[in-house]
């Protein structure tokens, strides 16, 4: 099983009955072949295109997102672009990896060793640090002169 | 590294020093950029509705790739325009 997320855009020339209906009738497409919604999301519901689709300028945003085996985007894609009231969809797969925790475990780490590294490292900085500060004035003065 | 690299380029004449930008992405710590969020999205846009590159946005080079995926999936549901003209 794989977690998902689906957008697709119905008309807004279809009454609220038939909307409904369709957004029923994808739901139960996606229980029917072994997925598990766990939220439908209409918030967003009436929003102009960014574009005109087929001469159309806005649309009805619906957000879905199930859990499904990797078989199911396909069938779900295939039934969404037969349908004639849906304008666009996009399923996209959620990384797991996104939500969990192990791109911030190696966080910590170098901020602990730069709090240790300058009381290691003060002597030699002291010395290197004035000789850059040295060169930076000498750059900025040259071109100033040069004018 | 990166203050060998500032000092090396020779400034241009009368111009202001090219400030060192940073991703803003890695500042707000994001590990995912939301194709949702247009707001943040259309800041990485021209007013034509092409992408930045790099060298303007400032982006790190992660960072810019998953933006760069992220406005072509916001292009695609009609949340983001292809072209504006």
């Amino acid at each position: 099983m794989n977690r998902y997320e689906m957008i697709y855009i119905i008309d807004t020339g279809l009454e609220e009955t038939a909307r409904k209906e369709l957004i029923e009738k994808v739901s139960a497409l996606i229980a029917a072949n072994g997925g598990e919604i766990e939220k439908v999301d209409e918030t967003w519901g009436k929003r102009r295109l960014a574009y005109a689709i087929n001469y159309k300028t806005e649309g009805w945003y619906v957000l879905v997102n199930f859990k499904a085996p990797a078989e199911l985007p396909r069938e779900l894609e295939r039934n969404l672009q037969i349908n004639e009231n849906v304008l666009r969809y996009l399923v996209v797969k959620l990384e797991e990896k996104r939500s969990g925790v192990k791109p911030r475990a190696a966080r910590p780490a170098p901020v602990a060793e730069e709090a240790a590294a300058p009381a290691e490292e003060a002597a030699p900085a002291e010395e290197a640090a004035p000789v850059e500060e040295a060169a930076a004035p000498a750059e900025e003065a040259a071109p100033a002169e040069a004018e | 590294m990166s203050e060998d690299r500032g000092e090396r380029r020779p400034r241009p004449r009368g111009g202001r020093r090219p400030r060192r930008k940073v991703c803003s992405f890695c500042v707000d710590k994001i590990e995912y950029i939301d194709y949702k969020d247009i707001n943040r999205l259309r800041r990485f846009v021209n007013e034509r509705g092409k992408i930045l590159p790099r060298r303007m946005s400032g982006n790190c080079a992660k960072h810019q790739r998953q933006l760069s995926e992220a406005i072509k999936r916001a292009r695609a549901i009609a949340l983001m325009p292809y072209t504006v003209d």
